[in-house]
């Protein structure tokens, strides 16, 4: 049984909380004593199983993420129920930067709005491996194929302006169960799978076995550095180097578990014994095959902070992985959520805004692309006086 | 066997060997000692909240884990509410001896007589939100920068929406509706600028306020997840998580325990019941469910076919509202 962490992303009425309470529900996930406190058997109100907050039942809102479980015979399900206001777009960056798949649900009677186009930014930006879109609300409209069709059209000219690769469409009625779990019956011109099936036959992402990344988290009075392998595999005996110090050292010795191994691979959290040449924040690599180490990096930005814009001539603090260290940004151009263009504006890059900028940092840092190694090619902005993460960023192509 | 199947199973091998693949398990344990590590590295003083149930106990082994062969880099406290199963407590002191784990005790009834705080009335007194109040006290006490909780998201409705790394503020209090971005796993637990950041020059060190945060390692397990752990790892529960003989009340439908702590009336019905305790909490306001269950292959088959979620089944602080886990959160619970 392995883990499928997925995100349902949609506009506030498109049905998003219902379709969860629907694979909940249809999965024989849902206890009774649950299900009686949102309505009993008969009048389920299913969008009331996520929204666990006072004010979003209140207001028939969902405001922050929340994370739902459910298993089926093959996997571990990970549900990121995000919220779909255009207020609330932060959340849905946090929820949907760890996930393999997106659901964005588009409302057969409305189509495209700007929240799809809004979504599929984010889907693109975080490089999200599968995009599931869901064309709800079927039943509404009479199950008409043209309807389907028509969005499907619309939605592959966005996905072609943001490089969106492996979209799988299915026309749904979250409501009355329609291609979620089982093959509808009204619509028998889709002739595609279930989502159900969809999601059983996505592949999660793992770790990948090319160049060796050691994320160093603790270090230990004696030098032994605890930490995380987070791409390739470090042997014991392998001259590493260790950025940004520029050290290199010999693996004495690898500790996965409780266990001493002579390997350590992607995706374990390992302790090497290295004497003493890395701190928290250092990047293990082989030095044939190491990260890029510079003062400048390029990167696509998302700015989180509700409260201050993104100030050009204010020090924050960068982290990639462990490593942290003080820098500035200089944003180069704003991305258009409309039209996905790129321009230029002397207005400052505010909540929920995207932008192409350049980063210049007091230290080294080693870093990779994010498209080519992704764990090492991402970081957020914290506001060094409030500490609160404002902004989040994927490298460009390594300098 | 010919060369051809020696060829091909020398390929199995080598094909088995690089194929590493992580069941779920596996990647929940690999995700909380990450996070363990994470709280080494970024604070300087954190405390592992422990009870003496079985997610916190699932903790420690974790802990133990993530830092062997060495010492844990944190202490453990047991906020002792004066309403515990002596197994649970006898349990306690036999983990912390056998680890050599440091351990702070701050008791509930101290605080009440401390800060002049009205204690629990009624038939079952609970000390459920008192304890919030010996929490935040301890805290300021001992300076905790960071607190590491056994709260699992598919637990309650509330706690499906916390962070991994929950700010809260001076008074110990979540804010549902202004939580801070958590991307990938870059958890964020700076407070205030007086962390030394990295290598970072130019930052001026400030002192700490008080704004503290809550860890949650293990958010994203199940019930059954936590079970199947227990089971894999060979790890000792209080033997009240086992079916055992016990003299309850039979209330509103629960069992609760017979004990000095809750009240009983002549009308009461008490029977002898065979039971066992799906969660441990306080004695008054835990409810044991009717159990043959002796063994954990056999309270996994239990839990998986219970038509009933784990809190619902054996909690009465969490039916006194809808909201009742998000208003305590308000309050600097856990």
């Amino acid at each position: 049984m392995d883990i499928l962490r997925f995100i349902t992303a949609g506009n506030v009425d498109d049905g998003k909380s219902t379709l969860i309470g629907r694979l909940l529900y249809d999965t024989g996930n849902i206890k009774s004593d649950v299900l009686q406190s949102v309505g009993g058997d008969d009048e389920v109100n299913l969008a009331f199983i996520t929204d666990g907050l006072r004010a979003e039942r209140a207001q028939g809102i969902t405001i922050d993420v929340a994370y739902k479980y459910f298993t089926t015979a093959k996997r571990k399900y990970i549900i990121t129920d995000a919220p779909g206001h255009f207020q609330y777009t932060k959340n849905l960056v946090t929820g949907a930067s760890a996930v393999d798949a997106i659901i964005i649900l588009i409302d057969a009677i409305n189509g495209i709005t700007e929240q799809t186009r809004r979504h599929s930014l984010v889907a693109s930006f975080l490089r999200i491996p599968h995009v599931v879109v869901a064309v709800n609300k079927m039943d509404a409209m009479g199950y008409n194929e043209v309807v389907y069709e028509q969005i499907k059209n619309d939605f592959n000219s966005i996905a072609e302006k943001l490089h969106l690769k492996n979209i799988t469409f299915i026309p749904i009625s979250a409501l009355k169960g329609d291609n979620v779990l089982e093959q509808s019956v009204k619509m028998d011109w889709y002739k595609g799978i279930t989502l159900m099936q969809c999601l059983e036959g996505c592949e999660p992402v793992r770790a990948k076995n090319d160049a060796a990344r050691f994320s160093v988290q603790y270090v230990q009075d004696d030098g032994v550095c605890m930490g995380k392998m987070l791409s390739g595999s470090i042997k014991v005996g392998d001259t590493v180097c260790v950025k940004p110090e520029q050290e290199l050292a010999v693996v004495q010795k690898i500790i996965h578990g409780y266990d001493e191994v002579t390997e350590s691979k992607a995706g374990e959290n390992v302790s090497i014994y290295l004497a003493g040449k890395a701190k928290r924040g250092s990047m293990v690599s082989h030095f044939y095959d190491a990260p890029t180490l510079a003062e400048q990096l390029d990167a696509t930005l998302c700015w989180l902070d509700g409260e201050n814009v993104l100030h050009t001539d204010k020090e924050y603090v960068l982290r990639i992985n462990a490593m942290e260290t003080v820098c500035r940004i200089t944003v180069l151009h704003k991305i258009d959520i409309h039209t996905y263009e790129e321009y230029e504006s002397d207005v400052p890059v505010g909540i929920n805004e995207f932008a192409r900028v350049r980063v210049t940092t007091n230290d080294m840092v080693a870093y990779d692309a994010f498209d080519t190694l992704p764990e090492n090619g991402r970081g957020i902005i914290i506001d060094a006086e409030t500490g609160s993460t404002v902004g989040a960023f994927v490298c460009s192509v390594a300098g | 066997m010919n060369n051809q199947i020696i060829y091909r199973l020398f390929f199995l091998e080598r094909f088995l060997a690089e194929f590493h693949f992580m069941d779920h398990i596996d990647a929940l344990e690999a995700e909380a000692i990450y996070i363990f590590r994470e709280v080494a590295g970024q604070f300087k003083n954190a405390v592992l909240l422990f009870s003496g149930g079985k997610d916190s106990t699932v903790l420690i082994h974790l802990a133990m884990k993530a830092f062997y062969p060495y010492k844990l880099p944190f202490v453990v406290m047991h906020v002792d509410t004066g309403h515990n199963f002596e197994e649970a407590l006898q349990f306690r002191d036999e983990l912390v001896a056998r680890y050599e784990l440091r351990l702070v005790v701050r008791k509930v009834a101290e605080t009440i007589k401390e800060k002049g705080l009205e204690d629990a009335k009624g038939k079952f007194p609970s000390r459920n939100v008192l304890q919030s109040h010996t929490l935040l006290a301890a805290i300021k006490e001992h300076g905790f920068d960071a607190c590491i909780g056994g709260g699992r998201r598919d637990e309650e409705k509330a706690r499906a929406k916390e962070r991994i790394f929950s700010i809260r503020d001076a008074n110990g209090a979540w804010q549902p509706y202004g939580q801070r971005p958590e991307l990938w796993d870059l958890y964020n637990g700076s407070v205030s600028n007086v962390r030394n950041v990295g290598n970072v020059r130019n930052v001026v060190h400030v002192e700490r306020n008080t704004k503290n945060v809550r860890v949650f390692p293990i958010s994203n397990w199940s019930e059954l997840d936590v079970w199947q752990y227990i089971r894999r790892e060979g790890i000792g529960l209080p033997s009240i998580y086992f079916a055992h003989e016990r003299e309850c009340l039979l209330h509103n439908g629960r069992l609760i325990a017979v004990s000095e702590y809750i009240e009983i009336e002549p009308e009461d019905v008490v029977e002898r019941k065979q039971v066992r305790y799906r969660t441990v909490g306080d004695m008054t306001c835990t409810a044991a469910v009717e159990s043959n269950a002796a063994t954990i292959d056999e309270v996994i088959a239990e839990i998986a076919a219970s038509g009933m979620s784990e809190r619902g089944e054996t909690r009465i602080d969490d039916q006194l509202s809808d909201a009742a886990m998000e208003d305590r959160k308000m309050k600097g619970y856990f």
